[in-house]
């Protein structure tokens, strides 16, 4: 296009432009303070629209009261004074999503903190939104491979299935959330990953960790830092399960990560004191369940006629001194499908992932395993329960029969082999291999501390001279013929 | 329970309302004493303030502001009184940031009709 033509299009669009008299509703803040204000007039104004105060700064109207609207900030409270004006916008708070947002790192509103530039999308959407109703879903049936061996066995996790995972701090609570969206990288899904005050350093770090392992390509960071307000806290979830609806619409399955829900609810708690909402149990307001069960109720698995798209979500939740039966946890347990519960003593025992098979559980994902995998792993659940059983009760005693003795070992090598270091997810079908290889007895002869060593081998073996089995086992077939060429690999390998 | 400001004032608008100087002044004394025994005291300005917006709403009187980015001749004062009704009071003000047109304030509500409003929205309109 040439500058006379610029010039032309723009002649004409200045000269089509229309002078109107925009009509404004305003307000005047009376009490400002702490992430909140309460402000006077804005007669007509909607819950959860957003307000424009001055200086660009936006806020959202939260309580509508006869008097008054009392509102959170998002961004500096403090320039805000009392007397300001404060204007209607008539819209809901949205944050833009599209392909654009994947690959970056993005704050609650979704603008670009990573210094890439700024995003520009064409469509915004609301983040508070319905969530999609029982005639547009259908049951779990397709596996999210995570590529931890305990999970995966386990604990399954379908394709829009909501499963926490909940443990003290320092209980390897995100560890197992960033392996399994580094293990999607080809698995066709989208993943996004919201941050919910955690410290800057520390999302830094699993950014960086991300990008390493080719992880950012599918994955966008939402972050709502310590640093930042309380409101941002509150709304990151939201901000983020909204850009994953975008693809799920679209038909895409998308693997959502809430790090953790236990300082959103702390967040909502704050706005709602100051807000000066009546405080119930833990001070915490009435409608705290349904802040999360709104939103995790927004994961689905949708039909055919519906795009057939799917959220997963892993809700983080951290518990004090392993109290599972405060007020938070309870809530987010009874919402969720299920639950991957993580203990200090078993961390410090050194079994990481530090999963407590015995009380974790996954109600619907048995359903999405892959045939293979549903086949070994009912053995090694059984063998797993015998072991603990028997495992108090051996402390006592100095000679075992035989048989006690035989689960002891067996037991032991299977706990052994569901160790796993961080960021080494592992293939289903490499998985299925060295499940059945230790509960078909042929490891039992190793020493527990060499389990993984040999697995290693043994992977490499197979994958040198048998990758088709491996090929046949990760499409999901599963036969008397694979079984007996499983068998004869084990065999072949243990001489 | 609680009795806000905004009631008070309608309260006293009520009983005052065609009372003569001497009858006025024995409700006012009771009012004070309400309000004492309330302890509403500190609330008295508040109240004044809620009063005065429904006497003027009651006799029909329209408050207006007027943003403006120079001094205003007494000829568009007069029309934009005319055009709001028969009671009008208006406020003017000087706001040169607004580089030209008024932006007139009644209640709630802000009609904006300033130069520099309308260039922001072409300005909208030339980006997309």
């Amino acid at each position: 296009m040439s500058t006379n033509q610029v010039i032309e299009e723009l002649k004409k669009h200045i000269s089509a432009f229309q002078k109107t008299v925009e009509v404004e509703e305003v307000g005047t803040v009376i009490e400002v303070g702490d992430g909140i204000a309460r402000m006077s007039g804005l007669t007509s104004c909607q819950s959860q629209e957003m307000l424009e105060f001055p200086g660009g700064i936006m806020g959202v109207a939260l309580n509508l009261e006869e008097e008054t609207v009392g509102a959170m900030i998002l961004g500096e409270y403090e320039k805000i004074k009392e007397g300001d004006t404060v204007k209607r916008t008539g819209r809901i708070l949205s944050v833009p999503v599209g392909e654009k947002v994947i690959g970056r790192v993005v704050n609650a509103l979704g603008q670009a903190i990573d210094g890439k530039g700024d995003i520009v999308t064409k469509e915004f959407y609301p983040i508070e939104k319905t969530a999609p109703g029982v005639m547009s879903r259908q049951p779990v049936g397709v596996p999210v491979q995570t590529g931890i061996k305990a999970i995966d066995a386990m604990i399954p996790i379908g394709r829009g299935q909501r499963e926490l995972i909940i443990g003290d701090r320092q209980t390897g609570k995100t560890a197992i959330a960033i392996d399994a969206i580094i293990n999607q990288k080809g698995q066709n899904m989208k993943c996004i990953y919201v941050a919910i005050g955690q410290k800057e350093s520390k999302v830094a770090r699993i950014v960086a960790k991300l990008e390493e392992n080719g992880a950012m390509e599918y994955t966008t960071v939402v972050v709502a830092g310590a640093s930042d307000p309380a409101a941002m806290s509150f709304i990151a979830p939201y901000a983020g399960v909204t850009m994953a609806e975008y693809f799920a619409d679209k038909g895409e399955d998308v693997l959502i990560v809430y790090d953790d829900l236990t300082k959103q609810a702390w967040a909502y708690r704050e706005i709602s004191l100051l807000l000066r909402r009546p405080p119930g149990r833990e001070a915490y307001p009435g409608d705290v369940f349904y802040l999360h069960s709104r939103l995790l109720e927004r994961a689905c698995n949708l039909n055919k006629e519906h795009g057939g798209g799917s959220i997963t979500a892993l809700p983080i939740i951290e518990t004090q001194a392993s109290d599972v039966t405060a007020y938070i946890p309870t809530n987010v347990i009874s919402i969720t499908d299920g639950q991957i519960f993580l203990e200090t003593d078993l961390f410090f025992k050194g079994i990481r992932p530090a999963v407590n098979v015995g009380i974790s559980v996954s109600r619907v994902g048995g359903a999405a395993q892959t045939k293979p995998m549903k086949k070994v792993s009912g053995k090694i659940k059984l063998a797993l329960a015998q072991y603990r059983e028997l495992e108090a009760f051996a402390q006592f005693a100095s000679d075992l029969d035989v048989e006690t003795k035989k689960q002891l070992d067996r037991g032991a090598r299977v706990v052994e082999l569901m160790k796993q270091p961080q960021y080494s997810p592992m293939h289903v079908e490499d998985q299925v291999a060295s499940i059945f290889a230790v509960d078909s007895g042929y490891f039992d002869d190793v020493a527990v501390t060499d389990i993984l060593k040999t697995e290693e081998k043994f992977l490499d073996f197979v994958r040198g001279g048998h990758q088709s089995l491996l090929e046949k086992i990760s499409k999901g077939e599963w036969d008397d013929s694979i079984i007996a060429d499983l068998k004869g690999v084990c065999e072949e390998f243990k001489k | 329970m609680k009795i806000s400001n905004k009631q008070f004032a309608e309260a006293l608008y009520e009983l005052t309302i065609g009372l003569n100087a001497s009858d006025l002044d024995i409700v006012l004394k009771n009012f004070v004493g309400l309000l004492a025994k309330k302890h509403k005291i500190k609330q008295t300005n508040n109240i004044i303030a809620e009063f005065e917006t429904i006497l003027k709403k009651k006799q029909g009187i329209v408050e207006l502001e007027v943003t403006s980015a120079r001094d205003l001749d007494t000829e568009i004062i007069k029309k934009i009184k005319e055009s709001f009704g028969k009671e009008v009071f208006v406020q003017e003000k000087i706001d040169k940031n607004l580089i030209g047109g008024i932006r007139v304030k009644i209640e709630d509500k802000i009609l904006d009709a300033s130069v520099k409003t309308q260039l922001a929205n072409l300005k909208k309109s030339l980006t997309i």
